[in-house]
């Protein structure tokens, strides 16, 4: 017998995942006519069986924290999607509204260039003033308030 | 018994494309069953990984927040609880890099107390002894062999776990996995030695 058949043997015994056979069939017939690899065997299985005997367990009070820890956090994530989703919604109406109102208000502008007599890059840059005006508002609104300064206590940073 | 196998497969295929589905939705209540279902196997499982019950239970509580928020990445295609140990133990990685343990070996040597662990069932005293002291010699040489040795035979003997399975939860290939388990078997029985069969 190869000597290289008796670590087969216990590489089979220690994976204890035979796939074929004809590998499970070679197997027994190696077991039954070497006695030390059929000592290796029982030896594994007597391991196995002392590994299996370990007994662990989460206790209830880990499991209800964790349910609780679980849930919590889904209600979180709940929250924020829909906060996103909210968000979204809000940039694709004012995508379309601003899409609409445009050509609208660029008409509009033209017509009271013409009306007051101005030449076109003056309604122009009126219109765009208009159009950037309420960033610009905001912006000037939310420096003065400091709010983008501020952490979660309400703090502002450095102070 | 062919029958059988294929109505069990057919099965685990229905409940794992099921949880997948539940996951997606982030759904509490199947988060709750999947918590109680899993319990006993992700700590154990954690606990040979980490050596330490405090440690074990700070990612077992971690990891079900992360199947929470990744669990539209499982896709239902292999057993939940393969994904399940994966992401545990991607977790103790991570813990383990962020205290910058050079191994999970030295992540079991260095925190507080060794792991404590509590005997489940109704046993008489006899055998609730023999198997606490039985328990005690399997703890103990499973503690002194190396991690990734103590992780595949855990993963193979007491989760049951097929040699792919284990591939796929380490990310190592099934070669290295065989490796592992008949190496880790072959150190641990000269320790092991006596053994109640």
């Amino acid at each position: 017998m190869k000597p290289d058949a008796h670590e087969r043997a216990r590489q089979l015994v220690a994976w204890s995942d035979i796939a074929s056979q004809s590998e499970q069939l070679w197997l027994r017939t190696h077991l039954r006519d070497c006695e030390a690899c059929r000592e290796y065997a029982q030896r594994t299985e007597r391991l196995v069986q002392s590994l299996r005997t370990v007994p662990i367990a989460a206790n209830r009070a880990l499991v209800r924290a964790t349910q609780a820890r679980v849930r919590l956090r889904a209600e979180e994530l709940k929250r924020r999607r829909e906060r996103l989703w909210l968000v979204w919604m809000s940039c694709v109406l004012v995508g379309l509204t601003a899409a609409i109102t445009t050509p609208l208000l660029w008409s509009g502008f033209a017509w009271l260039g013409r009306w007051a007599g101005v030449s076109n890059p003056v309604w122009q840059f009126g219109f765009v003033m208009f159009w950037i005006a309420p960033t610009i508002a905001a912006s000037i609104l939310f420096l003065a308030h400091g709010t983008h300064l501020a952490d979660h206590n309400g703090r502002t940073q450095g102070s | 018994m062919n029958a059988t196998a294929c109505y069990f497969e057919n099965w685990m295929e229905h409940e794992n494309a099921e949880i997948a589905r539940g996951l997606r939705r982030r759904d509490p209540d199947l988060l709750d069953r999947l918590i109680e279902q899993y319990q006993h196997r992700l700590l154990r499982y954690l606990l040979y990984l980490t050596g330490r019950r405090e440690t074990a239970e700070d990612v077992f509580q971690e990891t079900w927040v992360r199947v929470l928020e990744r669990g539209a990445q499982y896709d239902g295609q292999h057993n939940f609880s393969t994904w399940l140990f994966a992401v545990a133990r991607n977790l103790v990685i991570d813990l383990a890099r962020r205290k910058k343990f050079a191994s999970l070996d030295s992540m079991a040597d260095d925190e507080g107390e060794p792991v404590q662990i509590a005997a489940t069932g109704q046993t008489s005293a006899f055998d609730l002894l023999a198997v606490q002291e039985d328990s005690e010699r399997v703890r103990n040489a499973l503690a002194h062999i190396p991690a990734e040795y103590r992780e595949a035979l855990v993963l193979r003997f007491h989760e049951e776990l097929s040699l792919e399975e284990i591939s796929s939860v380490t990310g190592a290939p099934l070669g290295t996995i065989k490796s592992r388990i008949y190496r880790g078997l072959n150190t641990l029985m000269p320790r092991l030695k006596g053994a109640r069969g």
